[in-house]
């Protein structure tokens, strides 16, 4: 029961997901196609056009296997001996480099902005 | 084929992703076991990571409904959105120029091939949208996914150490940093601090693929054909 709720409210946000393809056609900018589809569905859902339990149980298993989608493009990686050699070390360590530098910026400014709020709040 | 490939994805996803419970430890981390696991069945099977990856598409797929689908925790959490806009805005634009930048100095560094440096350039943010900027400014979207993923794996196992060492306290910065750094992998690691440090994750996802998506047009052209400094 619950799977079958799952897949219909799934295959319902494919809906969206097309009409933000065929929006793209209509709209020449560099957005894909999903994130037109996101907004639709973001109006859809404000004008109450479509109500929050129609989609609401889909999108939380979508949002919550993200990581499963992931996985056949990660196998993919096989295809790419440059990845496996020596400059993939390279690249990898680049990657983890500007990952920390970057979830660390990003924390420090989020921190300083609620911390001087807070402040400013006393 | 594609039945058999789908469930045994599934099946050791899962597995992986119960490892991953029982030891936190960054090996076992659920998209790194995975793949590796698939990787040494589909060679054991003799079976070719094309022909795997042509029967298993359609979860790939699901990547553009699952985009579709943050629209839900958009609506739910407009109030939140609107009341810390400004920090999200402020601290997701530094994220962006942060990750461009850096990824694009350490680079040249290493003297990255062109194509390899065009695809890499949108490796922070959410796969279906770097696939979209990756081909906005002429890299190649399969190479574009790896780097995502790889963003995905480091961020995810090396956020939380980072949050501690840098002793970040709030929720919000929390979240943000994940979402930033590691969009949906950050925003998974997110979910096990809590509801909010998870919504807060999953924003700054959305606006890190916006806030890209206009640096793919108004910015990173113009870094590519940057003549050399030194």
């Amino acid at each position: 029961m619950k799977l079958t709720v799952i897949v219909l409210q799934v295959l319902f946000i494919h809906v969206f997901l097309f009409l933000g393809a065929a929006l793209k056609e209509v709209i020449p900018l560099p957005i894909p196609g999903s994130m037109f589809g996101l907004i639709l569905l973001f109006l859809a859902l404000y004008f109450r056009i479509v109500k929050l339990e129609w989609v609401e149980k889909g999108a939380k298993w979508l949002m919550a296997e993200l990581l499963l989608f992931f996985v056949p493009s990660a196998v993919g990686i096989v295809n790419y001996d440059e990845i496996l050699s020596l400059q993939g070390a390279e690249i990898v360590l680049l990657i983890g480099i500007s990952t920390v530098i970057v979830l660390g910026m990003t924390a420090l400014v989020a921190e300083r902005i609620t911390g001087r709020k807070r402040g400013e709040q006393h | 084929m594609m039945i058999l490939f789908t469930v045994l994805t599934f099946i050791i996803y899962r597995l992986a992703k119960l490892v991953y419970s029982k030891f936190a430890v960054a090996v076992f981390h659920p998209l790194l076991l995975a793949p590796i696991l698939l990787i040494l069945l589909i060679k054991g099977v003799n079976v070719s990571a094309n022909q795997y990856l042509d029967a298993t598409k359609w979860l790939t797929h699901l990547l553009g409904p699952a985009t579709v689908a943050f629209a839900v925790p958009i609506y739910k959490h407009l109030p939140t959105i609107k009341k810390h806009m400004g920090t999200i805005m402020i601290s997701i634009t530094t994220g962006t120029l942060v990750a461009i930048f850096s990824t694009f100095a350490l680079s040249k560094m290493i003297h990255l091939k062109s194509d390899f440096l065009t695809s890499i350039l949108p490796r922070s943010i959410t796969t279906p949208i770097a696939i979209e900027v990756s081909k906005e400014i002429g890299g190649l979207p399969t190479l574009t996914t790896v780097f995502v993923i790889i963003t995905g794996l480091m961020g995810g196992v090396m956020g939380p150490s980072v949050i501690k060492w840098l002793s970040i306290k709030t929720p919000i910065a929390k979240g943000l940093a994940l979402g930033m750094a590691a969009h949906g992998a950050g925003t998974n690691k997110a979910m096990e601090y809590g509801e909010q440090e998870a919504t807060f994750s999953s924003l700054a996802m959305i606006f890190a693929a916006w806030i890209t998506l206009l640096w793919g047009v108004l910015l990173i052209p113009a870094l590519i054909h940057m003549k050399p400094l030194f």
